[in-house]
């Protein structure tokens, strides 16, 4: 089971999946990537049934881009968020939906604001502080409640992520070998180190 | 009932015309005039804009579009129809990268267009596009691609082309000025020069999108266009001067 | 937006061989690029297909459908390549249908892909795939990206999810951007990645490539390497046997290296010194 992060700062949103692909027993990569760019202040994660998480973001971002191409200009990460959310209901209620968990962590360059938005697989789709889908939510939610302040700095964030995963380290059963953590700003996304 | 045949678009005249195609052209020959040069690196492409009425705003007439973050369409011709054209060209880019993961190369999103084009001289109840295109951009081995389409869905590469009003004028130029390999000053000049050969008013009727390797549109301002301007009425006057003389010892 | 969501409504890449503007449809004659572009099966209309079947597929069903599952492939990238290799047995259950199946399927000179999980399904899908192979090659005047050929293949398979599809497989080849491998299944994964082994028989298969492997291996070691992970895996798998195929994928195309029987390499090995554990 895959496991996705997501805290968001004072200007920035810090986001962090396992690299892991997993086939039944076998470990059959380290490295492969759980997140596509949907624009470039956006980003979403995912997770689920395998394969869906890539035909559905890649699907999503390519729609998200065409926007961007047709109106030049972007679409928000709320209005992404919403644009995701009403394709996975609809795929919810068709014969064949997709079955996967999102994160979407994008940087308002209108409002100067971070979100983060979570939508699970039965489409529901909140706006929160800070997220985690997969095992990894049952042990460090309550963490980041302990330690979340909506105003904290990327050097704090990071930090916090690092604890995060740390404890997921020290305590799941599966192991836990490499975490990408991405980061949305007003500069765009990037990859850090963690 | 004689003279029908250019009633129905999907019926030939007797000497193998569709007459629907041929007034589509002419609708091309009526619109503003595009160039389109590449050089060694970049590729430019050079439209006129009609002029701007005192109310209206000219950033909502965009004559150059970009189909993909590496692919740029200019069009001459009736502009609601090529409105109607690039949405189907985006939507296709999107979609070969959906389903191939890689970019459209400039060559299949060309012929993507002209299959369209092509499409709508031989469908019952509809009327060809009344617009040529130019097509510029960059495959993945970094060498500037040009193309062209017109209404009859016919397609081909080029050094440097015109279409719209004029364009034989602008073509006839742009062949006695091409040169090979080109910089990015000079692909930049020549495209701006041969559209001063059919616009008057000079630059703020002029748009230019260039493309280097680096795959990235980027548009000139105005001010860039104005200095291009005056450095060729420079170099005319400059001509003048020279053949002046000349013709004064006769 | 809703042009592109329309077109793809029910999944992202039904829609997407099937051009035709709803324009098309009224001129057209006979399109068969087009008319071809998807392999399109009857599915019984019933709310779930897999149900409507399971009294055939279930494995208390009196007249089973059973379908070949076990295997052992491998493909791994190296200095020199790529190296492709498979066993060959076939069964059913605890029944062995055949020793001598070509589980390396030959796409083109180019794209080699194996077979895992359903013969028949690895069969039909990737010589469907190596016709759009060819058709995009007319299109487009060059050959197509392994990433490219990989995701066709793996979006036409994802448009049949859930229906009982089984496939496990690897698409290597050689294209412009060099020596690619990827491994898609029938789950709709698909990954790019530097060394794989899929099948009944892959836990084994990775005990000794990953051991033994190494990016900088000389194309015989490499050969060795590959024909030794096979081999290994058939002697603790019962699902895999009879011989080792081995494929070398160069930038002139694939090579066919060579066909080892299992019992043979049984007897060669076992004679050979083990040597130092490295």
């Amino acid at each position: 089971m895959d496991t996705l992060f997501g805290i968001t700062g004072k200007d920035f949103v810090i986001t962090a999946y396992d690299s892991k692909a997993v086939a039944s027993i076998t470990l059959m990569k380290i490295g492969e990537d759980k997140s596509r760019e949907l624009n470039p202040h956006t980003l979403m994660l995912f997770s689920g049934e395998p394969g869906d998480g890539v035909h559905f973001s890649e699907y999503i971002e390519r729609n998200i881009k065409l926007y961007g191409i047709r109106n030049g200009m972007e679409l928000s990460p709320r209005a992404v968020s919403s644009f995701a959310r009403r394709e996975l209901a609809d795929s919810l209620r068709s014969r064949k939906p997709y079955s996967v968990n999102l994160l979407i962590a994008g940087y308002d360059t209108k409002t100067s604001t971070p979100a983060l938005y979570w939508l699970d697989h039965l489409a529901s789709l909140a706006e929160v502080p800070f997220a985690a889908h997969g095992y990894g939510a049952y042990y460090c939610l309550s963490l980041l409640d302990r330690y979340h302040r909506p105003d904290i700095s990327e050097e704090e964030g990071i930090k916090l992520m690092q604890k995060c995963i740390g404890e997921l380290r020290s305590r799941m059963i599966l192991n836990m070998p490499d975490f990408v953590a991405k980061i949305v700003s007003k500069d765009g996304i990037r990859i850090v180190q963690i | 009932m004689a003279g029908s045949y250019d009633r129905a678009l999907t019926v030939f005249s007797p000497d193998g015309h569709l007459f629907q195609v041929d007034y589509a052209l002419e609708a091309v020959r009526k619109g503003s005039c595009a160039v389109g040069v590449r050089g060694k690196d970049y590729v430019v492409l050079g439209v006129e804009k009609k002029s701007v009425l005192k109310l209206q705003d000219d950033r909502t007439v965009k004559k150059i579009c970009m189909l993909d973050e590496h692919v740029c369409l200019a069009f001459a011709g009736l502009s609601a129809d090529a409105r109607v054209l690039v949405n189907k060209a985006r939507i296709e880019c999107q979609s070969h990268r959906l389903t191939v993961e890689d970019s459209v190369s400039i060559e299949y999103i060309t012929r993507y267009i002209a299959g369209v084009q092509q499409k709508y001289t031989q469908s019952g109840g509809v009327r060809p596009f009344g617009i040529s295109t130019l097509i510029m951009g960059f495959d993945s081995d970094k060498v500037p691609k040009l193309y062209q389409t017109d209404p009859s869905g016919v397609y081909s590469a080029w050094k440097a082309n015109a279409i719209g009003r004029s364009s034989k004028t602008v073509r006839e130029f742009l062949e006695k000025n091409y040169k090979e390999d080109m910089t990015k000053e000079d692909t930049i000049k020549l495209a701006i020069k041969s559209l001063l050969e059919v616009v008057q008013t000079g630059a703020k009727n002029i748009e230019i999108a260039l493309m280097g390797p680096d795959a990235v549109i980027q548009r000139l301002e105005l001010s860039e266009v104005e200095k291009v301007v005056a450095e060729i009425e420079a170099e005319n006057e400059k001509e003048k001067e020279k053949a002046k003389p000349a013709s004064a010892q006769q | 937006m809703d042009t592109l969501v329309s077109k793809y409504a029910n999944s992202a890449s039904s829609a997407s061989f099937d051009n035709a503007d709803n324009l098309g449809d009224n001129l057209s004659g006979w399109d068969a690029a087009n008319q071809f572009a998807l392999p399109a099966f009857d599915i019984p209309m019933v709310a779930n297909p897999v149900d409507f079947l399971r009294a055939h597929t279930d494995a208390s069903a009196e007249n089973r459908i059973r379908i070949q599952h076990g295997t052992t492939t491998l493909a791994f990238k190296f200095q020199g390549g790529i190296i492709v290799a498979v066993d060959s047995r076939a069964s059913g259950g605890s029944y062995i249908a055949s020793q001598t199946v070509k589980k390396v399927i030959e796409i083109n000179p180019y794209l080699l892909g194996t077979m895992a999980g359903g013969a028949a399904d690895c069969q039909y899908w990737e010589r469907e795939l190596g016709r759009r192979c060819r058709l995009y090659e007319l299109r487009n005047k060059e050959r197509i990206s392994v990433a490219a050929a990989s995701k066709i293949l793996s979006n036409m398979v994802y448009d049949y999810k859930g229906m009982g599809l089984s496939m496990g497989t690897m698409i290597t080849g050689w294209d412009k951007t060099g020596p690619a491998l990827f491994y898609v299944d029938s789950d709709g994964t698909r990954m790019k990645g530097e060394r794989f082994s899929v099948g009944s028989g892959s836990t084994f298969a990775y005990g000794v490539l990953d051991s033994g492997y190494d990016f900088d291996l000389s194309v015989p070691d490499a050969i060795e390497l590959g024909r030794r992970a096979i081999y290994h895996a058939t002697h603790r798998d019962a699902y895999s046997g009879g011989s080792v195929n081995v494929f070398h994928v160069k930038e002139t195309g694939w090579e066919f290296i060579g066909n080892y029987d299992v019992g043979e390499l049984h007897w060669h090995y076992a004679a050979q010194p083990k040597g130092p554990v490295v």
